[in-house]
């Protein structure tokens, strides 16, 4: 197939995405196609003028998601076979940590939204971003940095800390 | 299990998927497919278990990560791992989250009594038990005695081990993919052969030093396991050329192959019956393979154009006609190890430094027909990280000013091996290691300039089984004390002598007490070849990095840790 001339084809032609709250936006679609979801629907329907709704996205993410895809909108497309090596990587970089540094019900959308829109790349910084949060925290501070409630009893929680003491640091 | 039901019960209610557009996405309402997702990169244990006792949610998701691959501290975090498997009542089963287990680095501490405790992890893949000697065919017929579902298995250095266990493997474990068995010296064709009758998918099998090992079992492991892409008969003695015709024949997807001291091969291993094209070929291990001769290497280099580490240690047939075949490699060719293959000359070491630009590791111990000529050459590879010249005894000066004045070599080199090479002087090695600043390993044996105590107290100590004699010329120096003499050589002579340099270092004031020794001749080649890592040895851990059990040590970090090509060390894909 002759991907490499469509994609320069589609360089300057736009899709049409609506956010579930009815906001529209025109995206160049080598830009939307950093969304797996969205490449596919776009090869499939092949031209259109009708817009894509996005249920799942309301305005203010699918802005944030965008303004992600357009600044990477060069990088190589992940391929499946280092799932491995994009997991030892923790590093985040510049820019995508500023892009980050957001409120945490936002950090929370935007993974649901990568999720969504199968954007593996801003999936695994979002993911790294909540995992560096994690690190170094007792349970109780994680409870209070994410707001979660111990839905355990006291004797289930002693009984599965006495079951895991095994599990320290080297 | 009735607290584990109740707790999914639970937590299925708890994990609503977010409402659209009015979503205010808060980590309890995350789905547990991502939640999982953001565990992956929480890569602490500690970090982990803290998660699974955050809420119940978070638990379910985070107990099988926590115990798919349990890494202990100590011996004390696996007792306590012990005795939650023999609780009665646990929130999880945890037994069957296990499926993979190393204890190489617990060795010793590991005993059968363990083994028979874990014996409830039926769902194990994975199990690395390489170097735990104190175990014995009871520890491990108990604990494979449900596992199906193994999918590797090393047991290399367990002496104890007899073919009862690798039959129960070979009959139980059809899926297996690896098996070490390095160092099981009790281990024979009996039960080699169960394996390789049953175990069709076999992918890694290493038997070094296995010497029950003959033809026989060999012949039919090439016979049914097609799929082979590691096989290790180092030191597999007994093995014949018959042997070998059909692993060339089946095996076409060979990546790795070691035949290092099977000394009965000859050139008609390779030159009659290597049909087809060995492509994924990467590394073949010919050590003291000492028949076979250059025909060899032309027939290896046209079936396995992509060759990248070839060790050709103490193969005394091999002359320049072969390094010229040799180089046919070109850019693959990352690892080449020529030591005692001293027919070799300046002609084909230069024709070599300038085809096989990518050279990383070269050994060119004893080839002592070398001159500096050779080396002239070699200082313009651009990857050159480690060299071997260990008696290469018409090296000059001149060799090492040019290695330095290759700006790209001093960025590259970590490991100089200049033993035996008598005529340096301290002026040229002293500029080695100011330009070579990544330089972590440097042996001078036998080297007469720098047999003086005040230079050799910053060289390493010598291995323990050395004469006083080698022990009085041994001069190698690493890591810290590469640093301690360079330091020091820049503040002794930079300062005050580089100006009168001219008139000889040895004989310069600072008390030197020039030690009366003989070097070279009196000391064993064998001896030499172990202290200097010449034998073949892959690993970089030559010249006695470990004291005790260094032959045993040397060959077991090779079969572990050598990778070339960066994939995972363990046995199995």
């Amino acid at each position: 197939m002759s991907t490499s001339t469509s994609e320069k084809a589609s360089e300057n032609r736009k899709v049409t995405l609506k956010s579930c709250d009815d906001v529209e936006f025109k995206v160049e679609i080598p830009v939307a196609s950093r969304s797996i979801l969205l490449k596919n629907m776009i090869e499939d329907v092949g031209e259109s003028d009708q817009s894509i709704p996005l249920p799942n996205v309301n305005e203010k993410v699918l802005r944030k998601v965008l303004e992600w895809c357009e600044h990477h909108v060069n990088d190589p497309q992940p391929t499946n076979d280092d799932d491995d090596s994009r997991r030892r990587n923790t590093e985040i970089d510049d820019w995508d940590q500023r892009f980050l540094n957001v409120e945490q019900d936002m950090l929370f959308e935007i993974i649901l939204a990568a999720n969504y829109l199968d954007i593996k790349p801003l999936l695994d910084i979002g993911c790294k971003t909540v995992a560096n949060m994690i690190k170094g925290k007792s349970p109780e501070e994680i409870r209070s940095t994410f707001n979660i409630v111990n839905d355990f009893t006291p004797e289930e929680e002693e009984q599965i800390r006495k079951e895991n003491e095994w599990a320290e640091d080297r | 299990m009735s607290s584990e039901k109740l707790l999914s019960g639970r937590a299925t209610k708890q994990n609503p998927l977010p409402s659209s557009s009015t979503s205010h996405a808060k980590a309890a309402t995350i789905p547990s497919e991502l939640i999982l997702q953001i565990f992956k990169y929480v890569t602490s244990t500690a970090d982990l278990k803290s998660c699974i006792l955050v809420c119940k949610s978070w638990c379910r998701c985070g107990v099988e990560l926590l115990w798919h691959k349990p890494v202990f501290a100590n011996n004390a975090s696996l007792i306590k791992l012990l005795i939650t498997l023999s609780r009665n009542t646990q929130t999880f089963q945890y037994s069957l989250l296990i499926r993979r287990l190393n204890f190489s680095f617990m060795g010793e501490d590991i005993s059968d009594q363990i083994l028979a405790r874990l014996s409830s992890c039926e769902r194990l893949e994975r199990l690395t038990l390489g170097g735990c000697r104190r175990l014995t065919d009871v520890g491990l017929l108990k604990l494979l005695e449900k596992s199906d579902g193994l999918v590797a298995l090393d047991v290399s250095d367990i002496e104890n081990l007899t073919d009862s266990v690798v039959e129960l493997v070979g009959e139980r474990c059809r899926r297996l993919q690896g098996l070490n068995v390095s160092m099981c010296k009790k281990i024979s064709d009996k039960g080699i052969m169960v394996v390789a009758s049953k175990c069709r998918s076999l992918r890694r099998i290493k038997l070094s030093n296995c010497d029950n090992i003959t033809d026989e079992s060999v012949i039919v492991l090439a016979k049914n396991c097609s799929h082979l892409l590691e096989l290790d008969l180092t030191n597999c003695n007994q093995i014949t050329n018959k042997a070998i015709k059909p692993v060339f024949e089946n095996c076409t997807q060979l990546r790795e192959l070691r035949l290092a001291c099977c000394a009965h091969l000859t050139d008609e291993s390779f030159t009659r019956t290597t049909p087809s094209l060995f492509e994924q070929l990467r590394v073949l291990d010919l050590t003291s393979c000492t028949l076979i001769t250059d025909q060899t290497l032309f027939k290896i280099v046209h079936s396995a154009p992509k060759l990248r580490n070839l060790v050709l240690a103490k193969c005394g047939n091999i002359t320049d006609e072969g390094v010229y075949h040799i180089t046919r490699l070109g850019k693959h060719l990352h690892y080449l190890h020529l030591g005692h293959c001293y027919r070799i000359t300046d002609h084909s070491i230069t024709h070599l430094a300038r085809h096989c630009t990518r050279l990383r590791y070269l050994d060119l111990a004893c080839c002592n027909q070398l001159t500096d000529a050779s080396v002239f050459e070699l200082s313009n590879l651009p990857k050159l990280r480690r060299i071997g010249l260990v008696k290469c005894a018409l090296i000059t000066d001149q060799a090492i000013f040019a290695l330095i004045e290759n700006r790209v070599v001093a960025h590259t080199l970590e490991r100089v091996h200049l033993s035996y090479c008598v005529n340096l002087t301290i002026n040229a090695v002293l500029d080695l290691i100011n330009f070579c600043y990544r330089l972590t390993h440097l042996s001078l044996t036998g080297v007469h300039a720098f047999l003086r105590p005040d230079v050799q107290r910053f060289c390493r100590p010598p291995p323990k089984e050395f004469t006083p004699h080698q022990r009085q010329v041994f001069c190698v120096f690493s890591g810290k004390g590469v640093k301690d003499l360079r330091a020091y050589l820049n503040n002794a002579f930079i300062g005050q002598q580089r100006g009168r340099i001219t008139g000889g270092v040895g004989n310069a004031e600072d008390q030197v007490v020039q030690q009366p020794i003989t070097t070279g001749a009196d000391i064993e080649d064998s001896v030499i070849s172990e202290a200097e890592g010449v034998g073949g040895d892959i690993s970089e851990s030559g010249e006695g990095d470990n004291d005790t059990g260094r032959d045993r040590g040397s060959i077991r970090h090779r079969s572990r840790n050598m990778n070339p090509d960066g994939d995972e060390g363990d046995v199995g894909i």
